[in-house]
């Protein structure tokens, strides 16, 4: 009798656990069971599902049905026998397009393009976000914030113009400066080695102001004490942003780093196509807008697929691993 | 020397004056504990000694030196938050040398003191987590930590321990007490909580509305409140005060509650009709009447046994008064309470108009 409750009262304080759990084991749930649960919880959270709904339904029109025209990147396709129809051909897309100089120079285009918006883009809107950070005087801040958001509401097509009329060798505000100096006048747009750093740059004066409001969000809720405790130790405002600020935003920094390698073949292919010309293909033509010439200006819907795929494909690798190595090394991630 | 000395201390926030002249003398190792409501400028006083808000008017002392326009990190002084305010990217060991690491001491020197002071707080085991991995109590301590190593002029501390739970706060608040007893120095301590401020304080700082109410040691305040405020924020239920009016008879002066009257200390300055708030804290009641004392009578609403007290909510003459008393483990008789016992000496009398103490 004694040592049977002795035996007891040890199997139900969890003696083994300082935090007194215990294992549980779980009892078999018939299929009534679980579906009577699941008809219960519906019940109970059907407006958690009706506000799910719209972003499911998005993802199936726009992402999921799309993708049932990918086949036809291994197929012979044709517009009038249709996508069911057309024969399968396997894999010939995909070495035709190897096979193509062109194809490979616009993949190299597209990495180089991107590495180089990764260098100087991906750090612009978090360092101008740590300039805002030191403005003290409220209203120059809001000023000169306004004034760097615009260019991101202007439409691509109206940036483009004024960065070949800015670039123009005639009336253009940079050869007139370059003028002053006695430099003679470059028609910047027509020479390849030109091409990548006016994008780049084009791309930074863009969209770093507009960026930059996330990684001033993250600051703002780095927690006021953090400084102030900082300044009695004596802490400078540099030391203040080395050791305080940056750290404490480096989650969304890395959050923010593994979605932009994620749309690192995504390079914006409005601008490449409103400012490249024939004489900058050889710098400039990226995989999207070899896509849009070969594929839909000269009728290969078949072969676009199969770049387009490529495309997506690089693109999913490099996110899933960005993302694994950022959650072994910094413990944050994307999922 | 004193450690720090506040003279004449104002706080604006543009129009809006927030702390209206604060006079206080901190001595040199002395614990000082600055109490009152939420919003009577505690934390705001406090910030003007670390430096984090700029002194509108006044001056201030820190060892003698004048440090009105004297920049944080040069006034020596350390301050412990009320939200610990530890870096959340740093382990235990490195949020403990940030400040250390911040004034470029020597790496072996760092190390030294982390671990010294590790030891004292009892963190040892934990050097290598981060705050998210840390109770409550013992992040609590690497605050603490933080502001000791730095071994700074003056400690100041901002409710440290109102994010802990009763049972921790009660544990911590003995853990600072023992430490300021063996660290020694200057510390100005804010709190709401009259409880900690009596048990923590060589002298308490009541404050209310952006003044100072009454200075003096805890035992002071108790038996000596200085006006109203003082006597309703400092102890535990808060001393009852009824209205009153002074009258005269053959042996000495009493006040009149409604009918009830009661007889007061005949050293007392008071005049016949003069309109007066009784205050007799819980505590000096006695239920046996020992020796002559003048009785008052009361009607019982409530007992509330805590174990070896017990409170009765009662009332006297409309008004309500909490009586506190020992139980010795029965409470069978408090329930047929009619009658309390007040020794005169132990009647407080303030005046009605100003809540002045009257001696
Ligand atoms: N930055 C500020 N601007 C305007 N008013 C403030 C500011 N900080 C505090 N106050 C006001 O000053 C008063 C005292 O605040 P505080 O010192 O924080 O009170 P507490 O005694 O609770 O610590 C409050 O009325 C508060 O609203
Ligand atoms: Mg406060």
């Amino acid at each position: 009798m004694t040592a049977k409750s002795v035996g007891n009262a040890a199997n139900n304080t969890a003696s083994g656990t300082p935090d007194g759990t215990v294992e549980y084991a779980a009892p078999a749930l018939t299929l009534g069971d679980k579906l009577s649960r699941a008809v219960d919880h519906f019940r109970n959270e059907w407006q958690l599902y009706v506000m799910l709904a719209p972003a499911v339904i998005w993802c199936i029109v726009f992402l999921y049905k799309p993708m049932y025209g990918l086949q036809i990147a291994f197929k012979d396709y044709s517009i009038f026998r249709g996508v069911a129809a057309s024969p399968w051909i396997g894999l010939e897309h995909f070495e035709t397009l190897f096979g193509n100089d062109q194809f490979i120079r616009a993949v190299f285009n597209t990495i180089k393009i991107s590495a180089l918006n990764l260098l100087f883009g991906f750090p612009a809107p978090i360092i101008l976000a740590l300039m805002f950070n030191e403005v003290l005087h409220a209203g120059y801040k809001r000023f000169a914030q306004t004034i760097v958001y615009l260019p991101h509401f202007i439409s691509t097509v109206i940036i483009a113009g004024i960065v070949i009329t800015a670039f123009s060798p005639t009336a253009g505000i940079v050869n007139t400066i370059l003028g002053w100096f006695g430099a003679d006048s470059i028609y910047f747009l027509t020479k390849p080695e030109w091409f990548r750093p006016i994008f780049v740059g084009t791309g930074i004066w863009q969209e770093a102001g507009f960026g930059s409001i996330v990684f001033l969000a993250a600051i703002a809720g780095v927690n006021p004490s953090l400084y102030e405790s900082a300044v009695v130790d004596g802490a400078s405002r540099w030391q203040m942003m080395w050791k305080i600020t940056i750290p404490s935003i480096l989650p969304t920094i890395i959050i923010m780093l593994i979605i932009r390698i994620g749309n690192i073949m995504e390079v914006s292919f409005e601008l490449i196509i409103l400012l490249y010309q024939p004489a900058t293909y050889s710098t400039a033509d990226v995989v999207n807008t070899f896509v849009y010439r070969q594929g839909l200006q000269s009728g290969q819907y078949d072969m676009a697929a199969a770049a387009g795929l490529f495309n997506a494909a690089v693109a999913f690798v490099l996110v899933v691993a960005a993302n694994s190595l950022s959650r072994r090394y910094s413990r944050t991630s994307l999922w | 020397m004193t450690g720090v000395r506040l003279e004449g201390i104002v706080k604006a926030y543009g129009r809006i004056q927030v702390v209206h002249g604060i006079d206080l003398n901190v001595e040199e190792k002395e614990f000082v504990v600055l109490v009152g409501p939420s919003g009577c400028g505690k934390s705001t006083t406090l910030r003007m000694i670390a430096g984090l808000e700029e002194i509108t008017d006044g001056t201030l002392h820190i060892h003698e030196r004048l440090c009105n326009r004297v920049a944080p990190k040069d006034r020596d002084v350390a301050m412990v938050f009320q939200n610990y305010a530890l870096y959340p990217h740093l382990n235990v060991a490195d949020n403990i040398a940030f400040g250390l690491r911040i004034r470029k001491t020597p790496k072996a020197e760092i190390a030294k003191s982390v671990s010294d002071v590790a030891e004292i707080l009892g963190l040892t085991e934990y050097l290598d987590r981060r705050p998210a991995d840390l109770s409550g109590g013992q992040r609590q301590r690497v605050a603490m930590g933080r502001a000791i190593v730095r071994h700074p002029k003056v400690f100041l501390f901002d409710e440290p321990l109102s994010n802990l739970d009763a049972k921790l706060r009660t544990q911590m608040r003995a853990e600072i007490k023992r430490l300021h007893k063996r660290l020694d120095v200057t510390s100005v301590y804010v709190t709401h909580d009259q409880v900690e401020a009596m048990t923590l304080a060589d002298r308490i700082v009541v404050m209310n509305k952006g003044i100072i109410e009454q200075i003096g040691t805890p035992m002071d305040l108790f038996m000596n409140p200085a006006n109203t405020f003082v006597a309703s924020f400092i102890g535990s239920p808060p001393m009852n005060q009824m209205p009153a009016t002074i009258t005269r008879s053959p042996d000495g002066y009493r006040a009149l509650i409604d009918q009830v009257s009661v007889p007061l200390h005949n050293s007392l300055s008071v005049s016949e009709g003069q309109d007066v708030i009784v205050g007799i804290r819980p505590e000096h009641f006695s239920l046996k009447n020992d020796g002559g004392l003048p009785a008052i009578p009361l009607s019982l609403d409530l007992v509330e046994t805590l174990g070896s007290e017990a409170l009765l909510h009662a009332t006297v003459d409309n008004q309500s008064v909490i009586v506190k008393t020992d139980t010795n483990g029965d409470i069978s008789q408090l329930s047929n309470v009619d009658t309390v016992y007040v020794p005169p000496e132990k009647v407080k009398i303030f005046d009605a108009g100003t809540g002045k103490v009257i001696s």
